[in-house]
């Protein structure tokens, strides 16, 4: 019993401490919250943590006046162009080949060594490549276009898929497969209407994953974008003008920003440490 | 389609794709840094009338014809070779050794402070607790937060008159060491999350018989985590390691957006340096230059795991 | 985080449609031929009869079917700079049935997304709001379209150069070409609180404590230093209960800190002389050789003088953009700061500024004494030779060489360069555009009244001193010369990055200057130095 009593404690004490841990990796996000209700003039005078009502009045016009701009709309729809079709051409190229590396067995190179050399990709500075692809995308006159982005975007969320979903067709029993190929379908209907549907799930949330990477990307969005296809973190780097920090716009903008792909990944939860770490562990 | 042909060309449009979009990209960045890269456009104008679409001259409210100018230009790329002048000028940029020195630091401590946090954390919730789905959610959250968002969102944090920080009284972005710490927390507060969520899973997996009967022989905690659970964990601790290192050797968007790289060039990574060489100030060649180096370091580094990662995929 | 994405979701469809419903009328025309303008909360700025130009008129759409973009600092509709964009859009769309595009780029990336689009020949913008400092690069590379004819034509809105003093109108000119139409007037200024200085009580405590007469406004920077000195610490705003500061700076490297050190360096340096010579009235390099001048005596002692002044601030100004330093002056936290128009014209707005009415404004004051070039020696005692300046950026639309629409693009930028619209300007803080123009001085120096700028909610104080400084600024005998060669901005960038190391005392002023001349000497090299000689040679007017 004295066990038991003591054990309950334990687990009382936990949890004021998982709440304060929670509560210090939330603080940012709420604070951001915060500050884009406020008027400009409250920005630094509220007291305490900023709590809308208590503190100050909230106003949703930072919220009114970026939404309402064309920018921040363009922005917007660039960004969901741009990371849909990037993650819709990562999932065409890359799932033969997470299948293949899965299923065949290859001697030249062996299977292992193929994988690795996809994860490799994910390790290079993307910095390396930025200066050659623009260049490459100026003589192609492909700057400030939503083709150059998907295309970029593509290939840095490839390896994701290869890697992730070889894992995931891995898993699947192939006992299935093997029965369609001996009924005499072909590798490719075997891959098309068994091995897929199959991995349907795993699939959709690694879309969802590499969807919020491909969001996120800023390097070669500030690079090749300068007008047509500015993603939404060019658009944010955008808050800060030549007099300073608009700080109400600024948490606006990054809430617009931040919510997408946090929504996605919360949504893709049970895949997000296999995600993270290259199918390398399984959450 | 025989085995052999699907072999084929399941696989091929990767291998494909990387070839088009990251090899050859590089070389022809390998390219760039041996040479030096001129571009003049020569532009020529032209006036001409303007014409309706019937082809009648326009006119001016007061009746006067009105003209448009037509442009015309050739854009000229002039190449030259400079053979390893780039490389040798890196040895003698002080700006380079101060960037390569920051992104060094920021590296290592970054990392250790996310293993560190990261381990301790997901050992103090390796436990059932009433909310565990929400505090999972709200560790994920930092994770996918756009880094260009967190990194002027944090400028609001680090606000050092009026942001919510500015009770400590801590020169956080003004003083050059307190600016480099604050990169990094933002880093650790971006990212010892991922940490925690992969040790958990891994704790997770662990046979929790084996830990019972060592308890049961009176072991210490410690014991218990040094002898059980650090051997278990230690595949997932590289692999967490060799992704957070790769990644933090490449910081760009945190401090572009939370410090410019200040004060002076306390906090200017490698890459944003090389990003504002090449790019703000046309210096390609020297700018391609100093990514290849960034380069080598980063094949270094998934060299020296290379072994240790090959066994989490075969 | 699900209700609010829930929330934002509405919002965005809401944007959509206050978008898609706004189209009333911006442009009245009048019988006589003047018209009238909708700017902002139901306000119509009035032109005169032909102002706007032979092509605009009523029912007149001289560019439909046109679409130019147009490259600007990021500010937003209300920001600095970028909000008399989106406020002329719609009125200029109406006027020419064109379309215009903004296109808003973070400051750091907007210099290079310009010069890229301009190497390149690619033409994907027709024109930039431009600093100043960006035309070594611009001009010196063919990359501007020169406005002279356009200008002469009659067909477009109605401005004129002789509207800006030669030290502005030099900015806006290359050789004969004209390349800037008028917007902007950039150049720093003291500012100080004419209450608390001019306050009987605080002026016998300061004499008592350190001896010396206040001489308002101050004539030296040693004055000001000693000023501020006596200030920083005492609560003499009662605004809260926190101590006080003598000077507050804007000094966030990546930014528009450099400045401060060239406006207050000024005048340490530059050897007065009715011409440029070897010696006289250079600044940046040597004209014979482009030898750095930066770290001379004269600029290490200058920038030895800033880190003494900003440590009668507060400490955090190292990271501080304009915004946060200049909203710290209008809090009535600090004495002085030395700034752009900017701050004269937010002080009136009350919702952020505490201290309308209570604004003291002057050139910049001038050191005790200066490092000659020619002896190497210091000239004590130099009296008072206030130095003019420019610095800063003086935001303005420059047209590309490589537009495909001149015409329109000019139309557009010159409605923005007519007077009305350049008092307008003048009149609001929140447009960023600052006075500089007889358009915008007080008779009779220029054209505007005080009742207009009352009018328009300025304290008569106030702004009386505000115009008269700037005046003053613009004409000054003696001028800070403004780079004006292909690499200013890699030059500026690489002193700021070293000002801001010295000002957060990484380095010694001297070493921070020796650092930036070393990197200075490569970067003319890289560039070619006889080219770079040259331009710099016609750039500051030296003819051996």
């Amino acid at each position: 019993m004295v066990v038991r009593r003591y054990a309950r404690l334990y687990d009382q004490v936990f949890s004021v401490v998982a709440i304060f841990v929670a509560l210090v990796f939330f603080f940012p996000i709420y604070w951001a919250a915060s500050t884009s209700l406020r008027n400009p003039i409250d920005t630094f005078t509220v007291s305490g943590v900023g709590v809308p009502f208590l503190d100050f009045d909230p106003t949703l016009n930072n919220w009114i006046d970026q939404l309402s701009t064309p920018e921040t709309q363009n922005a917007l729809i660039n960004s969901t162009i741009i990371s849909t079709l990037a993650t819709l051409l990562a999932l065409l190229v890359g799932l033969p080949a997470a299948y293949a590396l899965a299923r065949f067995r290859y001697t030249t190179i062996k299977n292992k060594d193929l994988t690795v050399w996809f994860l490799s990709q994910r390790v290079l500075p993307p910095v390396a490549t930025v200066m050659p692809f623009f260049l490459v995308m100026r003589s192609l006159g492909l700057l400030d276009t939503h083709l150059a982005l998907i295309l970029i975007n593509a290939t840095f969320i490839l390896p994701f898929v290869v890697v992730i979903l070889r894992q995931s067709f891995l898993d699947l029993p192939y006992e299935l497969e093997e029965a369609a190929l001996v009924d005499g379908a072909s590798f490719f209907q075997t891959f098309l209407r068994i091995a897929l549907p199959l991995s349907l799930p795993s699939v959709v949330t690694t879309g969802l994953i590499i969807f919020a990477f491909a969001w996120n990307e800023f390097l070669f969005a500030i690079t090749i974008s300068s007008q047509k296809a500015i993603t939404i973190p060019v658009h944010m780097a955008g808050a800060v003008d030549t007099r300073g920090v608009q700080f109400w716009f600024m948490a606006v903008r990054a809430l617009i920003a931040m919510i997408p792909p946090v929504v996605i990944a919360l949504l893709a939860q049970r895949y997000i440490v296999r995600g993270l770490t290259l199918g390398a562990v399984k959450g | 389609m025989t085995r052999k042909q699907a072999k084929f060309f399941f696989l091929a449009p990767a291998i494909i794709w990387v070839f088009v979009f990251t090899i050859f990209p590089l070389g022809y960045s390998a390219v760039l840094s041996v040479f030096s890269l001129e571009n003049s456009v020569d532009v020529t104008r032209t006036k001409v009338p303007l014409l309706d679409d019937a082809g009648e001259p326009v006119l001016t409210r007061s009746g006067k014809p009105r003209t448009r100018t037509v442009i015309e230009r050739t854009v000229n790329s002039d190449w030259t070779f400079v053979g390893g002048k780039n490389f040798v000028r890196i040895t003698k940029d002080m700006q380079a050794a101060e960037a390569a020195k920051v992104t060094v630091i920021f590296a290592v401590v970054a990392v250790t402070i996310q293993i560190v946090l990261g381990m301790a954390l997901a050992l103090l919730f390796n436990r059932k607790l009433p909310a565990r789905g929400v505090m999972r959610s709200v560790m994920i959250m930092p994770i996918f937060a756009t880094p260009i968002a967190v990194g002027y969102l944090f400028f609001t944090i680090f606000f050092e008159n009026g942001g919510p920080l500015s009770f400590t009284g801590i020169p956080w972005l003004s003083n050059p060491s307190w600016a480099l710490f604050s990169v990094i927390l933002v880093d650790v507060w971006q990212w010892t999350p991922f940490a925690f969520l992969v040790f958990l899973a891994a704790l997770q997996g662990i046979d929790s018989e084996q830990i019972e009967a060592a308890r049961l022989d009176t072991e210490s905690s410690w014991k218990i985590f040094t002898n059980i659970v650090l051997p278990a964990l230690q595949p997932v601790i590289v692999i967490v390691l060799l992704l957070r290192f790769a990644e933090a050797i490449k910081v760009f968007d945190i401090p572009f957006a939370l410090t410019g790289g200040g004060p002076g060039v306390a906090t200017q990574s490698y890459t944003f340096l090389a990003f504002r060489t090449g790019l703000r100030f046309f210096d390609v060649g020297y700018a391609s230059a100093m990514s290849y180096t960034l380069l080598i370091a980063a094949m270094i580094i998934v060299t020296v795991f290379f072994s240790r990662i090959r066994k989490s995929y075969s | 985080m699900f209700r609010r994405a829930m929330l934002a979701a509405p919002l965005v469809l809401a944007g959509l449609a206050t978008a898609a419903s706004a189209q009333e009328s911006f442009v009245k025309w009048n019988d006589d031929g003047s018209a009238e303008l909708l700017v902002n909360d139901g306000l119509w700025l009035k032109t005169a009869p032909g102002e706007l130009g032979d092509l605009f008129g009523p029912g007149e759409k001289p560019f439909e079917g046109v679409e130019i973009s147009i490259t600007v600092n990021t500010g937003g509709p209300k920001g600095g700079i970028s909000g008399p964009l989106h406020t002329f859009r719609p009125i200029w769309e109406e006027l020419s049935g064109g379309k215009l595009n903004i296109v808003e780029l973070p400051f750091a990336e907007h210099f290079t997304k310009m010069m890229t689009d301009l190497r390149t020949g690619t033409g994907q913008f027709d024109a930039f709001m431009v600093g100043a400092f960006w035309y070594g690069d611009i001009a010196a590379g063919n990359f501007a379209f020169p406005i002279n004819e356009l200008m002469e034509s009659g067909e477009y809105p109605q401005w004129s150069l002789d509207s800006m003093p030669p030290s502005l109108r030099q900015l806006y000119t290359w050789g004969d070409d004209v390349l800037g139409t008028l917007g902007d007037a950039d150049g720093q200024a003291l500012y100080y609180r004419r209450d608390i200085l001019e306050d009987a009580e605080w002026q016998a405590q300061y004499k008592a404590e350190t001896g010396k007469d206040m001489v308002l406004p101050p004539r030296t920077w040693q004055d000001v230093l000693s000023i501020s000195q006596f200030f920083d610490g005492k609560n003499w705003d009662d605004g809260d209960d926190e101590p006080d500061s003598g000077m507050v700076l804007h000094l966030k490297v990546g930014e528009q800190g450099h400045f401060h050190f060239q406006s207050l360096s000024a005048s340490f340096v530059i050897n007065p002389g009715d011409e440029v010579t070897q010696f006289d009235n250079v600044y940046w390099f040597d004209p014979t050789d482009m030898t750095p001048l930066i770290n001379k005596p004269g600029h290490v002692a200058a920038l030895e003088f800033l880190q003494e002044l900003s440590k009668t601030g507060p400490a955090a100004q190292v990271g501080w953009s304009l915004g946060e330093t200049w909203d710290y002056f209008l809090r009535g936290k600090s004495i002085f700061v030395f700034s752009w128009g900017d701050v004269g014209s937010l002080v009136q707005d009350t919702s952020r500024s505490k201290i309308k009415g209570k604004l003291g404004v002057s050139i910049v004051p001038s050191s005790e004494r200066y490092w000659d070039l020619e002896t190497e020696k210091w000239v004590e005692g130099a009296g008072d030779r206030r130095v003019g300046n420019t610095v800063g950026g003086s935001w303005h639309g420059v047209i590309s060489a490589f537009s495909n629409n001149p015409e329109a693009t000019y139309s557009f930028l010159s409605l923005m360069a007519i007077k009305p619209v350049s008092k307008w300007n003048a009149n609001n803080g929140w447009t960023g555009v600052d006075p500089g123009y007889s358009y915008q001085f007080l008779e009779p120096q220029g054209e505007a009244t005080l009742a207009e700028y009352e009018a328009a909610g300025w304290d008569p104080g106030d702004v009386q001193q505000y115009l008269q400084a700037y005046f003053d600024n613009f004409n000054a005998p003696t001028m800070l010369t403004y780079l004006r060669i292909p690499g200013t901005f890699e030059y500026w960038d690489i002193l700021d990055k070293n000002l801001s190391a010295a000002m957060s005392d990484q380095k010694t002023a001297q070493e921070a200057l020796d650092d930036t001349a070393a990197a200075w000497e490569q970067v003319t090299d890289r560039l070619d130095r006889a080219n770079q000689l040259k331009l710099y040679q016609a750039a500051i007017e030296y003819d051996g």
